[in-house]
């Protein structure tokens, strides 16, 4: 382990209590399958969660705490 | 009747598609913590759903979006449903917040897209989508400017912040890394609309990188971790089921 700057950090999914909220929410918003026609859906309010709000993101990123902590995974190469 | 009514409060809510079901069920909560992941056979393929609340998931979804607690609580329980399927299935994603009235309109829905949903099945068997972020190495703290008025205090706030136009000319730089990725990845996506404001933030890509070609990823980020010693740090993550590549109706990614 260095605590070298340039290093790359690794945020296992499998134990996701090392990702951010922001990765979560940049990865389960960005496509998937979209639906049309009979589907009802609304993501009306997506565009109020971009730019700017990490902040706020951060304090509510104790919700991922709150169901459940698993291990530690950060690890460093 | 009671059963009537409580049937006609639920929507299905969606998590994807696979070409196969399970022996097993999955033990994962589903979206909203209590209802169970249950699998429905659906026009030869089999889509993954829970039965949710109406009321929270079709009615009140737009205003929920932005209530930061309930996106972030049920964000992850969709992440983590996604995830346990995954962990036994190839599954097509859905986006988040995907939902349905009935079995019918989902069936109407998987039969119009079917053609895409099995090319776009084939498209991401065997790999898994990775997040890649580039930081900048931390500044040290730019000294409080002398101000006397408000507007002084905006405009030296503002020269300190990153314009959107420095940020797209700096990526020049990445043109490199960007290639060695492409050479390792099936894919690459544009990903960032939440986290696009991360403070240093200055490079961020999504890959569809087969499991096989893990270490070769893995190998490029070292190599370029070393060259940006000091100067920036790469974050890493994944293995996600691979939400960014899933086509939207009629309208296909760039494929290499």
């Amino acid at each position: 382990m260095s605590a070298q700057p340039g290093s790359i950090v690794f945020a296992n999914q499998e134990s996701d209590d090392q990702l951010s909220l922001l990765d979560i929410l940049d990865h389960v918003l960005n496509q998937g399958v979209i639906l049309r026609g009979n589907l009802v859906i609304s993501l009306a309010g997506v565009d109020l969660v971009y730019v700017g709000l990490d902040v706020i993101l951060t304090s509510v990123e104790t919700a991922l705490r709150h169901m459940g902590a698993a291990t530690q995974t950060h690890r460093k190469v | 009747m009671a059963a009537e009514l409580n049937a006609r409060d639920r929507v299905l809510y969606f998590y994807g598609i696979t070409e196969s079901r399970l022996a097993n069920s999955i033990q994962q909560p589903g979206v909203d913590l209590q209802s169970k992941i249950e699998a429905i056979d659906c026009e030869g393929l089999t889509c993954w759903i829970s039965r949710v609340s109406a009321v929270e998931f079709e009615k009140d979804l737009a205003q929920n979006m932005e209530n930061l607690d309930w996106l972030a609580t049920t964000s992850v329980a969709h992440q983590r449903a996604i995830s346990a399927i995954a962990r036994e299935v190839e599954i097509l994603p859905a986006r988040f917040g995907t939902v349905f009235r009935g079995e019918e309109s989902l069936r109407r829905h998987i039969r119009v897209a079917k053609r895409e949903i099995t090319r776009d099945l084939k498209r991401i068997k065997g790999a898994d989508e990775w997040g890649i972020k580039v930081f900048a190495a931390k500044a040290a703290p730019t000294p409080v400017p002398q101000v006397r008025s408000g507007k002084d205090y905006l405009k030296a706030k503002a020269a300190q912040l990153p314009s959107k136009r420095s940020r797209t000319e700096s990526n020049g730089e990445f043109a490199e890394f960007e290639n060695a990725l492409r050479k390792v990845a099936l894919e690459s996506a544009a990903v960032g609309n939440v986290s696009s404001g991360q403070r240093g933030l200055r490079f961020q890509t999504s890959l569809l990188v087969k499991r096989k070609d893990r270490k070769k990823l893995e190998s490029v980020l070292k190599k370029f971790s070393e060259r940006w010693a000091g100067a920036g740090q790469i974050e890493c993550t994944g293995p996600w089921p691979p939400y960014s590549f899933v086509s939207r109706p009629g309208e296909r990614a760039e494929k290499k």
